[in-house]
C-alpha cells in the first residue's frame, strides 16, 4: 500500500509552483488546525468562570501577560487573523466549491490558462482580501488599544 | 450518511459560524455590557496590578452569560463549531491515514473528542445561565 | 525562406546540467541524483536532453516517451519542481543552467523517471468512463447536438498523463483518493446527455475518498498540459451532488436516431 514516491502532507506547505489557490489551500488547512486547537483550549479556559470572580480575574490577567508584556494580545491577534482568513476564504470556498461563480465548460486554448482559477474566483479573492485586511486591522487595533474605530 | 450530506452540513455550519462568530467578536468589543470597552482595564492597588474592568472583567462576562439570548447564541455557536472543527479534523486525518480500519478508529475517536468538548462547553453555558456553581 | 528558418539550427547555444533522480527498485539502492552535462541546441526539449544523455552519456537512464508532441501523455515528469510534459518543455525557455528532473510524485516508480500509472488507470476505471445505457447492443446512434457536446467537450481532451495526480495535495497523502483525472472524467460522462449512469457512479464519486476530498487547491488545473481544467469539472460535479441531496438528479438520456439496416450503412 505504501508508495515510495508519495509526497506526503509536507507537500501541502510547499506550494511554490502552483499559484495562489494552492497557497490559500495550505493556509486554510493550517488556520483550521490552529483554530480547532484554540477552541479546545478556549472551552477549557472559559469553564474556569464557574470557579468565581477571583479565579477568573487572575486567569484573565495571566492570559494577558502569560510570558511577558503583550504576549497575550499577540496570541489573540494571531487567532483573530487565523479566524478572519479561515472565515473569508471559507466563504469563497463555499461559493466556488459548489460550482457557483465558476465558468461553464469552455474550449481550452493555448497557452491553457485554467479559467476556474481566474475570473470571478480571482475577483472573490481580491474582494474578500480587502475585507480581511480591514477586519483584521480593526480587530488588532482594538486588541492592543481598546479603540473601536 | 452520504459524504455529500456531511459536507453540505460542513458548509452550512461554516456560514453560520461566520454569522454567530461575528456576534461573539462584537460581544467582547462593541456590544459588551460595560462602559469601558477595552479587553483589560487595570488599576494599581498598592503597586500590584489588578483587573478592574473591561470586557473580560468577571461581572461583565457574567452579565453576558446570564442573559438567555447570549447564552443561546453561545450554545448554537458551540454546536456549529464542534461539528465544523471535528468534521474538519476527520477529513484531514482520514486523508492522512486512508484505509477502512483507520477510518473507523478516526471516526469514533473524533466523535468522542467532539462529545467531550461539546459537553464541557455546554456545561459552562448552562451552569452560568443560573449564575454559576 | 528555408535557410532563414534553419538559421542557427544545430548550433550549441549553451551547456546545461541535468540533475536526474535515479532509482532502481530492483537493485534496492537508495534514490540518488546524478548530474549530466548536456549541450543544448535551439529547439531542444527536456525529452531531447534525456535522450541525449541516454545516447551519449548513460545508457542505463530510463524514461517513458512515445509521440514527442504532447499527444500521448507518456513523458510527464517533475521539471524544476513542477509537473510538465518533457516533450513540451523547451530547455532554453526554462532559462536555467541547472535542470532538476524528478519522476512524478505519488506513484510507485518502475525505474528512474518511469512511474507506475496503474493507480491512475484503476481510478479512471472506477468511475466507468463510458456511456452507460440499459441497451446491450444498440442498433443506432444516440442523438446529440453540437451545443450538448460543448457541455463536456473540454474534459474529453484528457490524455491520461497523470500529472494532476502528482500535483494534487490530497493525493500526496490519501492513496485511496480518486484523483482529479477520474473525477473530471466522472463529470464528463454524467453531463453527457446520452448517459444514464449517474446512480451507478454515485457510490464511487460520493464516497469517503471521492469528490469531497478535493479542496480546490487548483494544482491539477495549473499543471494540466491540455488545459482540461479538472478542478472546474470537480466543482461542477460537486454542484450536481449538492443539488442531488434535495432534488434527485434525473438524467433524461437522449433518444436514438433512425435504425441502421446494416453496419456497412454507417458512414
Amino acid at each position: 500500500m505504501t508508495i515510495e514516491n508519495k509526497k506526503g502532507w509536507i507537500s501541502w506547505f510547499n506550494p511554490f509552483k502552483y499559484g495562489t489557490d494552492r497557497w490559500m489551500y495550505a493556509l486554510h488547512r493550517l488556520t483550521g488546525i490552529v483554530l480547532g486547537v484554540y477552541l479546545m483550549f478556549h472551552v477549557v479556559e472559559t469553564s474556569r468562570i464557574l470557579e468565581g470572580a477571583v479565579t477568573w480575574n487572575s486567569l484573565m490577567v495571566w492570559l494577558d501577560y502569560p510570558f511577558g508584556p503583550h504576549f497575550g494580545p499577540l496570541i489573540l491577534s494571531a487567532v483573530l487573523l487565523a479566524a478572519v482568513y479561515h472565515a473569508l476564504n471559507g466563504l469563497r470556498l463555499t461559493i466556488v466549491e459548489n460550482g457557483l461563480m465558476l465558468p461553464k465548460p469552455y474550449r481550452p486554448e493555448y497557452p491553457y490558462k485554467p479559467r476556474s482559477l481566474r475570473g470571478l474566483n480571482n475577483f472573490l479573492k481580491i474582494f474578500l482580501g480587502f475585507f480581511m485586511i480591514a477586519i483584521s486591522a480593526v480587530g488588532i487595533i482594538y486588541i492592543f488599544t481598546g479603540a473601536i474605530l | 450518511m452520504r459524504e455529500s450530506q456531511i459536507m453540505f452540513i460542513q458548509y452550512m455550519t461554516g456560514l453560520l459560524i461566520l454569522v454567530f462568530g461575528s456576534f461573539h467578536f462584537l460581544l467582547i468589543s462593541a456590544l459588551a455590557p460595560t462602559t469601558d470597552k477595552v479587553l483589560y482595564s487595570y488599576t494599581y492597588l498598592n503597586g500590584i496590578r489588578t483587573l478592574a474592568g473591561g470586557t473580560l472583567y468577571y461581572s461583565t462576562v457574567k452579565a453576558v452569560y446570564t442573559s438567555l439570548m447570549w447564552g443561546s447564541v453561545f450554545e448554537l455557536l458551540l454546536t456549529f463549531l464542534v461539528f465544523h472543527i471535528f468534521n474538519g479534523f476527520r477529513v484531514i486525518l482520514s486523508e492522512q491515514f486512508p484505509g477502512s480500519k483507520a477510518e473507523k478508529i478516526i471516526t469514533y475517536s473524533v466523535l468522542i473528542a467532539a462529545m467531550i468538548v461539546f459537553i464541557w462547553g455546554s456545561r459552562t453555558i448552562v451552569l452560568m445561565l443560573n449564575g454559576g456553581l | 525562406m528555408q535557410e532563414i528558418a534553419l538559421k542557427g539550427f544545430g548550433e550549441v547555444v549553451k551547456t546545461v546540467t541535468f540533475r536526474v533522480k535515479r532509482y532502481s527498485p530492483e537493485n534496492a539502492d537508495m534514490p540518488r541524483y546524478m548530474e549530466y552535462k548536456v549541450p543544448v541546441q535551439r529547439g531542444m526539449t527536456i525529452l531531447d536532453g534525456i535522450l541525449y544523455i541516454k545516447e551519449h552519456l548513460d545508457h542505463s537512464l530510463s524514461a517513458r516517451y512515445s509521440c514527442r508532441m504532447g499527444i500521448c501523455g507518456s513523458c510527464g515528469m517533475i521539471i524544476n519542481g513542477k509537473e510538465k510534459l518533457a516533450c513540451q518543455t523547451q530547455i532554453l525557455e526554462l532559462g536555467k543552467d541547472l535542470i532538476k528532473v524528478d519522476p512524478m510524485g505519488n506513484y510507485e516508480i518502475v525505474k528512474d523517471l518511469v512511474p507506475d500509472l496503474s493507480k491512475l488507470f484503476r481510478n479512471h476505471q472506477k468511475v466507468k468512463p463510458y456511456v452507460l445505457r440499459e441497451e446491450e447492443s444498440p442498433t443506432s446512434e444516440y442523438l446529440q447536438t453540437p451545443e450538448q457536446r460543448e457541455e463536456y467537450a473540454m474534459f474529453t481532451d484528457c490524455i491520461l498523463c497523470g500529472m494532476c495526480l502528482s500535483a494534487c495535495p490530497t493525493n500526496a497523502a490519501d492513496e485511496l483518493y480518486l484523483g482529479p483525472q477520474a473525477l473530471a472524467q466522472g463529470f464528463r460522462y454524467i453531463s453527457d446527455n446520452r448517459d444514464l449512469g449517474f446512480e451507478e457512479r454515485l457510490n464511487v464519486l460520493d464516497s469517503k475518498h471521492g469528490v469531497w476530498r478535493c479542496h480546490f487547491s487548483g494544482a491539477c488545473s495549473e499543471v494540466c498540459p491540455k488545459g482540461v481544467d479538472p478542478a472546474l469539472g470537480i466543482q461542477l460535479l460537486r454542484q450536481l451532488l449538492t443539488e442531488n441531496i434535495f432534488v434527485k438528479h434525473k438524467q433524461k438520456g437522449t433518444t436514438r436516431g433512425p435504425e441502421r439496416k446494416s453496419a456497412s450503412g454507417v458512414s
